[in-house]
């Protein structure tokens, strides 16, 4: 009858009963007991509080694409910058006797092999074509004729198309030859002279990407490149971010007219088209530099001209175009932020407008900015390349991997190597900033990650 | 609709204007002249020279001249690089050899980085979503050329057996021609246009209607294509806008390296002559053209948009 | 007794666990749960922001986003088990039969289609046969039946043209189109401002009478609840800590956590000179819970007990349950007391 009861008055049986529950539980005398005040705060296992960029730093450090990204950014950095020195070559240096090498090399007693099999198959015997003509004339004297000049030029032309055809039919390929002799190809490039310093026993610095046509190491080279490249893109960036944060802050955290005014502007430039007028103003301001720093004076012009004017002049094409995004991202941010209450409350208590932007708004949308800035490098790289490749941007003698490029398109088919390395080194790292990038973006704002 | 319209009107002809106006300037501060590259000219022939083309006066009287001759229509006459003849006539000759590149580049840049960024939104964090992103990251990585010179050595004579595709651009040749100009041109806005869908596409999916909509017991595919997809592709609109522009300008690039007779690769070798009334024209050209896309694309997305009430003037 | 259905269980939780696992660690939303709905029966699920009253309902639906899931018990609706639903049978079921509308009616409705296609496309999504024109008809029908006027000119309107509460009546209305047993109301009042609350309030009222389907009304405002409910689930921190009848969670509440909520609330009955008391101390954190019951290092009755172990169960009224250690230890009394009778008596 009380199971009954029981039943009914309880009708979701995995209720635990409480009867079941106070068998196993063995109750202390103090257990109904006032717990203190203490006993209760020991109580709270409070999460350990993360901080923002530690939060960030977990994240990211989660995120293996963006990881593996960072480490290709540090290697690439310490390549740019530190890989110049421990190579002996210079990037304008002319190697001598080492143009147009491969990135790969034969040994040297590979190449007298290789010679002397050419040489034994190329040995059938075609007569030159002074001897052929000496031959057609001792043959004239001999009917008592003599050879006019025209059919001199007749015999020559004839002869030269013989041995032309003849040296295209039974033609020794090179490459054939190789493969019957098992001759394998040795990593890096080394020219004769080289192979053969090496072989009396001096130690000799491989060109471990080959040369170019003028005897120039491509390693070295690359390595300028690259430098030039990372140089100009983070330069761009923090220019950009000087320009458009303090816009921007300006723009929003004024607002009313000034914004107005402020974002009229930004507008216009927005639908600038932006690479048509970079390009006009790399071209334009680059001979405008060079005479000041060959007719200038004072301490600007030594600036200028320690970086040099191709720099300079893309500096200011890409800081007069491209800060107009991240203005609008901080102006955006701004105008977020502005309707909270803590900017309310530091403006009540008198705090001055500068102070605000700086200790409130700024740390605010930090995380906006950092993302923003590094997304903006790979893009500043990709523009230098693509003013390079036109030959507008970094130019002789400094190498840029853009200018490279360009280079190597006239013997792209029989050195390939050239065109790809600078252009594989270029996608490479422009791809890991904006790998880097997306993961810092994922990191900071945990929104967009959802 | 129409205040709005008439409204991005106006900005567009002020952005024109200012466009002129500072390449005007930055030509004119440019030191060298159209007739250096030719055997030294004796003082007078040169200031006979300056004289016939107006280029003795002052700046800002050349530039007023300039502006108002643009209004005529006139965009005057090439000093060196096709001497004497109208820049108005040249770069009708080669516009639509470059849109038509461009155009097909384009299409096929949407029609693919669409249905591959909502596919890769799809499959988030699976390992296809995780290869297209890669795939995509390395497309806006690599610049123009690189794509053009890597299609080149593979499939225009690199590798001997995949020559497949012309090297140098000739209308006659048929399609083939077109491949890989197009191609490469394509690819940068087929890659971002993919990253944008996708990153949309989530947005779209983390909305609340979402959740109504499977709420109802609609199917998933339904969910993905009809509820969205819509509110994805809107955002998408506007950054056709400036594709566009990237398109076109990336066609610098792709029409040196496959020597396309078109206009991006005659502009640049204007810069390169000092050709100033080319160089004006074409950019003058060039930059109206795309700032009117971007407004056009602009006024598409708000009618796109049943949210924008346009009758009300816009915002 | 000629009630039909009414005393049949339409809808049974049994120790529902739901889990958030983020990178930080599970997240333990739910932690065992158990109820049950007959058919036409109104419940409130009250609770604070975040003590898991909204995860519970989505993973009847099943709905739950990642990275939460359902990490044990069982849902049962009409003897079948949700949760071992296949895909199809679980999009059948949405909509069908239980039907849910959301919190903010502002963001619910797809910005892009006209509220009439959006109506429309819920009925055709599970009635494959009903023509165009018909579906048109049912959708005009049920708006008029939320109390939207103009119906034809307002079908081909979209969402931006409504206001809020206008909003809530077309998601009720598309919650409603397809006739569900039961219909989950996420706070469906809590965006709305009060004068539009108490008009939806009572529109629910009324097609609640007129449909008998049973309703899950998850709120953290107890003056709905006390308007619409017949009983009423109390959650914290992902536990239901009281459960009754409506009237005895009112009048005769058992738990500290109950008694704190009606006291924070105002009431148009009390004295005016009656202070509105808030519950001191912030919610536990989800991620690591304590051992002991989550209420107690806010509860002013807090036992050293309470700080150790969850505490079970305890009847208090017919359908009344309570966890709370005080219950345990007035029951203890009470049975310790009935056996010394007991033991006066032999």
């Amino acid at each position: 009858m009380a199971e009954e009861k029981k039943m009914k008055r309880c009708p979701v049986t995995l209720q635990p009963d409480i009867e079941n529950i106070l068998d196993w539980s063995s109750l202390e005398a103090g257990d109904f007991e006032q717990a203190s005040q203490s006993e209760k705060e020991d109580f709270i296992q409070d999460r350990q509080s993360v901080s923002y960029w530690k939060d960030a730093w977990r994240r990211l450090k989660m995120n293996t694409v963006a990881m593996v990204a960072l480490g290709v950014i540090i290697f690439l950095v310490l390549f740019a910058f530190a890989g110049p020195h421990l190579v002996p070559y210079g990037y304008e240096e002319f190697n001598k006797g080492a143009e147009n090498l491969h990135p790969f090399h034969y040994a040297l007693e590979d190449q007298k092999r290789l010679e002397a099999e050419i040489a034994a198959r190329t040995q059938t015997e075609t007569l030159s074509v002074d001897d052929i003509i000496a031959q057609a004339q001792a043959e004239a004297e001999a009917k008592g004729e003599k050879l006019s000049s025209v059919d001199i030029a007749k015999l020559r032309a004839q002869a030269k198309v013989n041995t032309q055809s003849a040296s295209q039919e039974d033609a020794v390929d090179p490459d054939e030859i190789l493969k019957e002799l098992g001759i394998k190809k040795k990593l890096f490039g080394y020219s004769m002279a080289e192979l053969e310093r090496k072989a009396a026993g001096e130690k000799v610095f491989p060109h471990i990407f080959g040369t170019d046509m003028y005897g120039r190491d491509i390693l070295v080279r690359v390595m300028y490149g690259a430098r030039v490249s990372m140089s100009v893109g983070i330069c761009a960036a923090i220019l950009v971010l000087c320009i458009g944060a303090t816009y921007g802050a300006i723009s929003g955290y004024c607002g009313g007219r000034v914004d107005a005014v402020m974002q009229r502007i930004v507008e216009v430039i927005y639908s600038v088209p932006e690479m048509l007028v970079v390009l006009l103003i790399a071209t334009a301001l680059k001979p405008i530099l060079t005479e000041y720093v060959n007719t200038g004076s004072g301490p600007l012009k030594s600036f200028v001209a320690v970086l040099g004017p191709n720099l300079i002049s893309m500096f200011i094409a890409f800081g007069v175009l491209y800060w107009v995004t991240m203005s609008r991202i901080i102006r955006g941010q701004v105008l977020q932020l502005k309707q909270q209450e803590y900017v309310t409350a530091a403006r009540a208590l008198g705090a001055s407008g500068g102070r605000i932007i700086r200790r409130h708004l700024i740390p605010n949308c930090i995380g906006q900015i950092v993302v923003t800035t590094c997304l903006q490098i790979p893009s500043a790289i990709f523009l230098e390349s693509f003013l390079s490749y036109l030959g507008v941007g970094v130019s002789a003698p400094l190498p840029s991997l853009g200018s490279m490029a360009t280079d190597a398109l006239s013997g792209m088919y029989t050195y390939t190597y050239r065109l790809v390395i600078p252009s594989m080194v270029l996608s490479i790292m422009i791809l890991a900033f904006n790998l880097f990038g997306d993961g810092l973006r994922d990191a900071l704002d945990p929104k967009l990650k959802k | 609709m129409g205040k709005y319209v008439a409204k991005r009107l106006g900005m567009a002809l002020v952005t024109i204007f200012l466009v002129t106006c500072l390449t005007f300037l930055l030509m004119n501060a440019v030191p060298g002249s159209p007739w250096l590259s030719e055997k030294a000219p004796s003082e007078a022939t040169l200031a006979a020279l300056n004289a016939k083309y107006g280029m003795d006066k002052p700046v800002h009287i050349q530039l007023l001249k300039y502006l108002q001759n643009l209004l005529k229509g006139d965009f005057g006459v090439s000093l060196k690089m096709q001497k004497n003849r109208a820049v108005l006539s040249i770069i009708g000759e080669m516009f639509p050899v470059s849109a038509k590149v461009g155009a097909i580049a384009l299409c096929w840049a949407v029609l693919v980085g669409v249905p591959l960024g909502c596919l890769a939104a799809f499959k988030r964090g699976k390992l296809t979503d995780s290869i297209l992103r890669v795939v995509c990251t390395l497309g806006i990585s690599m610049p123009s050329f690189v794509v053009a010179s890597i299609l080149l050595v593979a499939f225009a004579g690199g590798i001997a057996s995949m020559k497949i595709f012309p090297t140098i651009f000739d209308p006659s040749v048929g399609w083939r021609t077109y491949v890989l100009p197009c191609f490469a041109l394509g690819f940068y806005p087929m890659c971002y246009t993919a990253r944008q869908t996708r990153s949309a596409m989530l947005d779209s999916l983390n909305q609340e209607f979402i959740k109504t909509a499977k709420a109802k017991g609609l199917k998933n595919s339904k969910i993905i294509f009809k509820h969205a997809l819509r509110n994805a592709l809107i955002p998408v609109i506007t950054y056709l806008g400036p594709q566009v522009a990237f398109t076109l300008c990336g066609g610098f690039v792709v029409e040196s390296v496959f020597s396309i007779p078109g206009l991006g690769r005659y502009f640049v070798q204007s810069i390169q002559n000092r050709d100033y009334p080319v160089i004006m024209g074409t950019t003058v050209f060039l930059a109206s053209f795309i700032i009117l896309m971007n407004m056009v694309v602009d006024i598409l997305y708000k009618i796109a948009d049943p949210r924008i009430n346009l009758t009300k003037g816009g915002e | 007794m000629a009630e039909g259905k009414d005393n049949q269980k339409l809808l049974e939780v049994k120790d529902l666990h739901v889990s958030f696992f983020t990178p930080a660690g599970e997240v333990k939303a739910v932690g065992g749960i158990s109820y049950d709905l007959n058919y036409g029966e109104v419940m409130g699920v009250v609770g604070e922001s975040g003590s898991g009253k909204s995860q519970e309902a989505y993973s009847i639906m099943g709905l739950l986003q990642s990275p939460g899931k359902v990490v044990g018990g069982s849902i049962t609706f009409e003897g079948q088990d949700v949760l071992k639903f296949s895909k199809e049978e679980m999009t059948a079921f949405r909509g069908s039969k239980v039907a849910m509308i959301f919190q903010n009616p502002m963001t619910c409705l797809n910005p892009v289609y006209t509220i009439g296609n959006q109506l429309v496309e819920a009925l055709r999504a599970h009635d494959k046969e009903i023509s165009k024109a018909d579906a048109e008809k049912r959708a005009m029908e049920m708006m008029e039946m939320v109390g939207i006027n103009n119906v034809e000119k307002r079908m081909k309107q979209y969402p931006h043209e409504f206001s809020g509460g206008m909003r809530q009546r077309v998601m009720i209305a598309m919650g409603l189109i397809c006739h569900p047993q039961l219909l989950i109301a996420d706070e469906p009042t809590t965006a709305l401002d009060v004068t539009i609350q108490a008009q939806i309030l009572e529109l629910m009222k009324a097609l609640q009478k007129k449909t008998k389907m049973g309703i899950i009304f998850i709120t953290h405002n107890l003056g709905v609840v006390a308007d619409i409910c017949d009983k009423v689930s109390v959650m914290y921190a992902g536990k239901i800590v009281e459960q009754g009848p409506v009237d005895d969670i009112f009048y005769k509440a058992a738990h500290p956590y109950t008694l704190g909520l009606l006291r924070s609330m105002p009431r148009v009955d009390a004295d005016s000179y009656e202070r509105l008391i808030p519950i001191e101390g912030t919610p536990v954190d989800m991620l690591n819970p304590p051992e002991g019951c989550p209420f107690a290092p806010r509860c002013e009755h807090c036992m050293k007990i309470c700080l150790k172990k969850m505490p079970p169960y305890v009847e208090i009224g017919e359908n009344h349950r309570s966890a709370c250690w005080l219950r345990v230890q007035e029951y203890l009394n009470k049975k310790s007391d009935s056996r010394e009778e007991n033991g006066n008596e032999q």
